[in-house]
């Protein structure tokens, strides 16, 4: 048993809780296909989107100096950091020169990856994450669970309860409108009392120097108009060519995400505020290494739509917390390992590697066709758990010559009649951990179609 | 430093260059009669409000009669009272905010608004409630339209915005009114 498996059945143990989240990311998923299927271009457009990425990708160096060279224009202050230390130094650097000590905070999985919270709380600078979903888990202190919906995995009573503690709602009202409506006093507040902004970046323009972001709640913008100082955080993949490219991104981030047309802002920071200061930092941290990946290249195009993940069956059975990464899913399980292959090396095996997470990636990435590569890879590399090694090599063996197969499947079939349930169900059969076992048919394909195939000749009828 | 390495990586790194598509075209034959209709059904999908006048002279009439409070950006007198280092406690205050949209795009209600149309940036997303004026012929089809039209904006800060704003993020229920306007319509003229 692995890391991810054991995580997953933690999850799985509140069975009503695990239908819930697997039917609601089910409804996400399906109001996608509805977006998707309303736009009759839009295989074209995920070609389109596909593309551009893999261009950009093979430009990306002079990109990022046009970006930086046009963004310097603007009267922004461009900043680099090659790993999440350095970053999180340049940020706090920013915020000590100007002596700033209250800092909001709009959603960016870039900071979650760089650590960035506990860094800045370190030192003494507090930062309150603005997007209602980001504040809940916040006050939690838990990690986002999904990229999208960063508390999909709690339940309107749990929230309820946590407001009533934090910010003193009635004991008892669970009403969304009612919490969510608290929660806009309370964080009203804190952005008009705020110094420092920080956001993500869904998309960097680099013809133009602007950073363009996305949010249904306008937490992004309500932070950067407020606050005399805003700081953007990019990856070095978030660049795109033109205003022109960017139509077809906008186009397919908010449908393939949560199934609207396009989320209520779309954001277009250009210049400064008058008076105002507008930094940002453009950060590698793996990044530019991933990109010598040949095989794995394709996973840097990702806009962090969280399609794969609504749609994975595994995902949806198992919760984003069973990852243990930053970025969970399908997606996440690409790019973690790289990061840490020690830490995650179980996470490629969580998969079915039924393919649907390709299919609805608006980049067209080939996220189940890496992930059985790095399968591959791990078991090469020798980096996977040893029963796991062992069973496959065993397995191998016997799929590899005919008696040894008509042997075991024989085996098989005898001992799942005829040995106890305890003896079957031993800890070393992971698959029939809440499974059952297929009921045992009394002969093997072969043997039936020797029986009854036999003698009626056709093409593969020779017996 | 940091800059340099992380070029030099890139260098080493990246594939042979790829070359970059042709501009996606909008697909299907423009129908500038349906591009309304279109934007009227997606607004109705995003939360928002319709209100539809005949012309300039019946916005007015419209406006004075059915929004007589409103704070309303199209007029020059309302800038002076709102300059652009307007304290943020007094934007707060803020009820019914009234906008001239620049143009709408059909396939998602949005409406494009650059930094020209209000004296403060905070103004469309602090207000309780907005509201903005679009005239009926600034409509385009999709977000190529779009951008070719605002792509070309040279002020510091411009937003597309399609509804009230809104959370799911409990339970995935539906709120208008996360952190920006509770309340958005659109009077066409």
């Amino acid at each position: 048993m692995t890391g991810h498996a054991q995580q997953a059945g933690q999850f799985l143990k509140n069975r009503e809780r695990a239908a819930w989240h697997d039917e609601t990311l089910w409804i996400v998923r399906q109001k996608r296909d509805k977006m998707a299927r309303a736009v009759p271009e839009w295989e074209d457009l995920r070609e389109q989107a596909s593309q551009i990425k893999q261009h950009t990708l093979s430009e990306l160096d002079n990109y990022l100096v046009q970006f930086e060279k046009q963004a310097q224009k603007n009267g922004a202050q461009v900043h680099w950091a090659g790993d999440a230390a350095r970053f999180n130094e340049v940020v706090s650097g920013i915020i000590k020169e100007n002596n700033a000590t209250k800092v909001v905070k709009s959603k960016s999985m870039l900071t979650e990856e760089c650590g960035l919270n506990p860094f800045l709380e370190k030192k003494g600078i507090g930062v309150t994450d603005t997007d209602l979903g980001e504040r809940i888990i916040q006050f939690r202190e838990e990690p986002p669970s999904h990229i999208v919906m960063p508390a999909i995995h709690l339940k309107k009573e749990e929230i309820g309860e946590l407001f009533h503690e934090k910010l003193h709602t009635e004991k008892g009202n669970f009403d969304p409108t009612y919490l969510t409506a608290a929660a806009r006093v309370h964080l009203r507040q804190k952005f008009l009392e705020a110094e420092v902004a920080i956001t993500g970046v869904n998309f960097a323009v680099a013809e133009t120097g602007t950073v363009v972001v996305c949010t249904n709640e306008g937490n992004a913008d309500m932070g950067v108009h407020a606050a005399p100082v805003q700081i953007h955080c990019v990856g070095i993949e978030k660049m795109i060519p033109r205003m022109t490219e960017l139509g077809v991104f906008i186009r397919l981030l908010a449908r393939s995400a949560t199934g609207q047309p396009i989320t209520t802002y779309t954001s277009h920071y250009q210049r400064p505020k008058p008076g105002g200061q507008m930094h940002i930092v453009i950060v590698d941290n793996g990044r530019s290494e991933h990109l010598g990946r040949e095989d794995y290249r394709n996973a840097l195009k990702c806009i962090r739509c969280g399609a794969c993940m609504n749609t994975c069956p595994v995902y949806r059975r198992s919760g984003g917390h069973s990852y243990g990464s930053v970025i969970p899913g399908p997606i996440g399980s690409i790019l973690a390992p790289h990061s840490h292959i020690k830490n995650y090396n179980d996470l490629p095996f969580a998969s079915s590697l039924c393919g649907s997470c390709s299919d609805v990636c608006p980049v067209k990435i080939d996220i189940h066709d890496q992930l059985y590569r790095w399968r591959q890879d791990l078991s090469e590399k020798k980096r996977i758990s040893p029963t796991k090694r062992h069973t496959m090599k065993i397995a191998g063996k016997i799929l590899a010559g005919s008696k040894m197969y008509d042997f075991s499947g024989k085996m098989a079939r005898w001992g799942i009649k005829n040995l106890p349930r305890k003896l079957v169900y031993n800890r070393l059969n992971v698959w029939g951990k809440e499974r059952e076992l297929p009921e045992v048919p009394k002969e093997s394909f072969k043997q039936w179609y020797k029986r009854t195939q036999q003698g009626k000749g056709g093409k593969n009828g020779q017996g | 430093m940091d800059r340099d390495k992380i070029l030099q990586t890139i260098r080493e790194n990246k594939a042979k260059t790829a070359p970059l598509p042709k501009p996606f075209g909008s697909p299907t034959e423009k129908q500038d009669s349906g591009l309304i209709n279109r934007f009227k059904e997606m607004l109705q999908q995003v939360g928002g409000g319709c209100f539809e006048v005949n012309g300039a002279e019946e916005l007015h009439a419209f406006v004075g009669e059915h929004f007589p409070g409103a704070t309303d950006f199209r007029k020059e007198e309302t800038w002076k009272e709102f300059p652009p280092d307007c304290p943020k406690e007094k934007l707060a205050q803020l009820k019914t905010v009234m906008l001239e949209g620049q143009f709408g795009v059909a396939e998602n209600a949005a409406i494009w608004l650059d930094e020209t149309r209000f004296p403060n940036r905070l103004i469309p997303f602090i207000a309780e409630e907005l509201i903005v004026c679009l005239y009926s012929k600034q409509i385009v089809q999709d977000m190529h339209e779009a951008y070719s039209k605002s792509g070309k904006n040279t002020t510091g800060f411009g937003v597309f915005i399609s509804g009230p704003s809104k959370t799911a993020d409990i339970e995935q229920n539906l709120v208008f009114g996360a952190h920006g306007a509770k309340k958005y319509s659109v009077i066409f003229y």
